[in-house]
């Protein structure tokens, strides 16, 4: 693929082989006038989980991506802004007290969704936060039992073949990870040294990328730039791990297809997708709709939906889809280590301390991680621009010590608010859609969390010997919009993810999460839509579900 | 086009290993087929038998230190000690008639002392990590067990030059096959517990990895038994199992070379994946300490004559 609009690959009864430089898989292929089990909008963390779930489970699927099939070993270059093509970066509005700055850590565009370009970090929930408002009483309360969710983290962490510590120091005890923790780099070390002269638990951090081989895939060659995209496939994406499982089992995946809007009839039910592929607008009919394009585009897809029985947008009586919009606090501090660290080497976050997860004793809500950084040049340039208006000689001072700098960064829980939403603006995009409009504002919790985790990270940073500290501010995630809970009053979706006001509409991406916790949130998606996919299994097995004849 | 379910193994993979197993059964059988007994003197086999041992793992530890410690950059000058230790074993192994036998015994001595001392440094790089003694620095730090094969191979050539002087009888012959034994015991145990350390790493990602954490233990049971009574029958289990796991140790480094090619880049980025890659002189110091664990059961079988 060269630069530029790139072109549809899934098509006629073949997809792109991702694990060779421009090999095919045979694919499953569906009329748009056939009435298939599952159409599913966006193949993500939920999507593509959901699509292989479904598919093994004997469905007709069809998958649906706004962005492009790409073969990692021909498409991704190690180039920061050539790889800008797997962010989002269509016209959205931000706006709110603390606008969101929206493209690169919160979103994604291709076959696979962000995981293509996630930091691989694989951290679990703490059992106690999916009872956070009951057991720890802030946020809400998940309708799931935190056990189940343990299992269905067990399944997916095997089917990415994660690779962690052979005793993870907090929380339950927990089965062995499939693959062994890999080598610490200088940049984790520097966490280690922080969290052992301040005497709380590190530990190599859980990530998604090989330390042995796997089938065609090799392990990880630490070249460090996983955030841009991998380009050996031992990053475990779900582009290379569920997406082949989908096609093997016979869903169908449609590429650089955005879906518009959801159609429904007169009682309410969905019938199929308006989407736009190869510059024209289909119609695919379905029986069941399962959405999953994430904290934003779920929203917007729904608002725009609007039908007979559905006048404010689908699933949205009760005005709560968009709401609870959440990210987390993304804040750090970096300093300058005597000793060379040359921190791009190996997967940015190989260390990580949940210390302030799992700690009670403090003055605010949820917790936050800590982990050690690694971020590519331009991405450190362009952040202590942002952040520290750093400019010429400065700028050219300052990054003359890349190889000598270390960083903590954290995922910070951010509290669910039902004014920090997602709308739809006036304003229309090329294919002529409302731009989502993204309201969002700290509460006073949020920026305590902050304020805690900058002044433990620089105490951690100053005791591993760094100096000339500094900080920066940011956001990572989004969490919420479609939250699940217990009644049509307090959510979109119930516990199976099933939309309580469309029985044949489900969705199992982060925006079901009623709450964000204090990790990075791939890993809950997945497990959650694993989960979502057994129920939907186990609902159709009690024929309690629309199938296609 | 040719339909294609995304599997763990390649076909290949597992095509070879199928091969490579049926290998192993079939190397295992023909080297434990009957024989008619020959008439030789059996103290000179077991001098020849455990020097070759002793070659062998002068020439894995030779292999691997000077990768691993050149992968470290050779940062502290005494990561030299190992390459030129266990080289200079292996000349007095494989050449005998270049040194004097005390050039040979000090050889032999040095490398026993230098296996020992570099545990005390690999513990020592252990203890400077973060974590010190835990599952992420005994998979990364310097190896703890790694330089016991260098003593072992000290051990053994020790042992072939006291052998090469006479034949021991009788009494002297049934001492001197126990001690032998205690030596192989104690080094297919070792080396197993290195490999488990290793292969635990790796996930055991192939089932055949678990062969040499399994293979060798069993062949360590038979030569303590057999060492306790020698007799014929106990004699005999223990060579076919010390044969099997010499031939382990050849076919393990088929594997590994297998191995090499599963990194990215395969062999053609050979100079990278040689070092990350599953050693490949690693395993035959399993076959090392075989043949030296048969020198000392020709030992134990001439003190029953």
């Amino acid at each position: 693929m060269t630069r530029g609009i790139p072109d549809v690959r899934a098509t006629e009864g073949r997809a792109p082989d991702v694990f060779s430089r421009d090999g095919w898989v045979p694919m499953r292929s569906h009329r748009d006038g056939e009435d298939v089990d599952f159409a599913i909008v966006g193949t993500g963390a939920g999507g593509g989980v959901m699509a292989a779930k479904l598919a093994e489970a004997g469905f007709s699927v069809v998958a649906f991506d706004a962005g492009p099939f790409f073969r990692p070993l021909a498409d991704f270059a190690s180039e920061e802004r050539e790889q800008d093509k797997l962010y989002w970066t269509d016209e959205r509005i931000s706006d709110g007290r603390d606008p969101i700055e929206l493209g690169s850590n919160n979103s994604g565009r291709a076959v696979g969704g962000s995981t293509v370009h996630f930091q691989m970090v694989a951290l679990r929930f703490r059992p106690e936060w999916f009872l956070a408002r009951s057991a720890l009483g802030y946020g809400r309360d998940w309708p799931v039992d935190w056990r189940e969710m343990w299992r269905a983290y067990d399944e997916v962490e095997d089917a990415l073949k994660i690779a962690g510590p052979v005793r993870y120091p907090w929380g339950p005890r927990r089965g062995r990870y499939p693959y062994r923790p890999h080598e610490v780099n200088a940049s984790g070390l520097v966490l280690a040294r922080g969290a052992e002269a301040l005497g709380v638990g590190w530990a190599p951090c859980p990530i998604a990328t090989l330390s042995a081989p796997r089938g065609r895939a090799p392990p990880c060659v630490y070249r460090g730039f996983c955030k841009i995209g991998c380009s050996t496939n031992a990053k475990q994406s779900i582009l290379n791990t569920y997406i082949p499982r989908a096609l093997a089992a016979g869903a169908e995946v449609r590429d650089l297809a955005m879906v518009a809007r959801i159609e429904t009839d007169a009682s309410g039910r969905a019938t199929g997708l308006h989407y736009h592929r190869g510059g024209e607008w289909r119609f695919q009919q379905t029986r069941n709709v399962v959405v999953a394009g994430y904290s934003i585009e779920t929203p917007r897809l729904l608002l725009n939906s609007a039908g007979p029985a559905h006048r404010h947008g689908l699933a949205n009586a009760e005005g709560l889809v968009g709401r609870e919009l959440m990210v987390h606090v993304n804040d750090a501090v970096w300093g300058t280590m005597e000793d060379e660290i040359r921190w791009y080497k190996g997967p940015p976050s190989m260390a990580v301390t949940e210390h302030w997860n799992y700690e009670d004793r403090k003055d605010f809500h949820g917790g936050y991680a800590i982990m050690s950084q690694g971020p590519l040049p331009t991405d450190f340039a362009t952040s202590m621009v942002g952040n520290l208006g750093a400019f010429g000689m400065d700028l050219r001072r300052r990054m003359a010590g890349y190889n000598h700098m270390a960083g903590l960064k954290i995922v910070g829980e951010v509290m669910p608010d039902p004014e920090n939403r997602v709308t739809l603006s006036d304003e229309t995009d090329a294919l002529g859609l409302p731009v989502p409009r993204i309201t969002f504002g700290y509460g006073e919790n949020d920026r305590a969390i902050g304020r805690h985790a900058r002044g433990f990270m620089s105490e951690m940073l100053r005791a591993a010997g760094a100096t000339d500290l500094f900080e920066t501010t940011g956001t990572a995630h989004l969490m919420g919009g479609c939250p699940m809970g217990f009644s049509p009053q307090d959510s979109v979706v119930d516990a199976d993810g099933r939309a309580w006001s469309c029985d044949n509409l489900w969705i199992c991406d982060g925006s079901v999460m009623p709450t964000g916790g204090g990790v990075n949130p791939s890993l809950t998606i997945m497990a959650n839509s694993a989960r979502i996919g057994h129920r939907i299994r186990a609902l159709a097995a009690r024929g309690e579900l629309a199938r296609a004849a | 086009m040719r339909p294609r379910v995304p599997s763990e193994r390649s076909r290949r993979a597992v095509a070879l290993t199928a091969l490579a197993s049926v290998g192993l059964v079939a190397g295992a059988a023909w080297v434990s087929r009957r024989r008619p007994p020959r008439r030789r003197p059996e103290g000179s086999r077991a001098a020849r038998q455990v020097r070759q041992g002793a070659a062998l793992l002068a020439g894995s530890v030779l292999a691997d230190s000077t990768m691993e410690h050149y992968r470290g950059g050779f940062h502290n000058r005494t990561m030299f000690v190992a390459p030129v230790s266990s080289g200079l074993a292996l000349v007095s192994a494989l050449a005998p008639g270049m040194m004097t036998r005390r050039a040979r015994q000090a050889v032999n001595a040095g490398a026993v002392g230098a296996g020992l001392a570099g545990h005390l440094f690999h513990l020592r790089n252990v203890l400077r990590r973060p974590g010190a003694l835990s599952w992420e620095s005994m998979f990364y730090a310097a190896p703890l067990g790694a330089p016991g094969a260098m003593t072992l191979a000290g051990l053994a050539g020790l042992a072939a030059t006291r052998l090469e002087t006479g034949q021991p009888r009788g009494a002297e012959a049934l001492r001197a096959g126990r001690i032998g034994s205690l030596g192989t015991v104690a080094g297919l145990l070792g080396t197993t517990a290195e490999v488990a350390l290793l292969h635990f790493r790796g996930a055991f990602h192939n089932p055949m990895m678990f062969a040499p954490v399994i293979l060798p233990p069993l062949a360590a049971l038979a030569v303590a038994d057999a060492a306790r009574r020698p007799d014929r029958a106990r004699l005999r289990l223990a060579r076919i199992l010390l044969r099997a796991t010499a031939a382990m140790g050849l076919a393990g480094a088929a594997f590994h070379a297998w191995g090499v090619h599963r990194n990215m880049g395969g062999w053609r980025n050979w100079r990278q994946n040689l070092q990350v890659a599953p050693p490949l002189p690693a395993p035959p110091s399993f076959t090392g300490v075989a043949l030296a664990g048969l020198g000392a059961a020709h030992l134990l079988e001439e003190a029953r004559r």
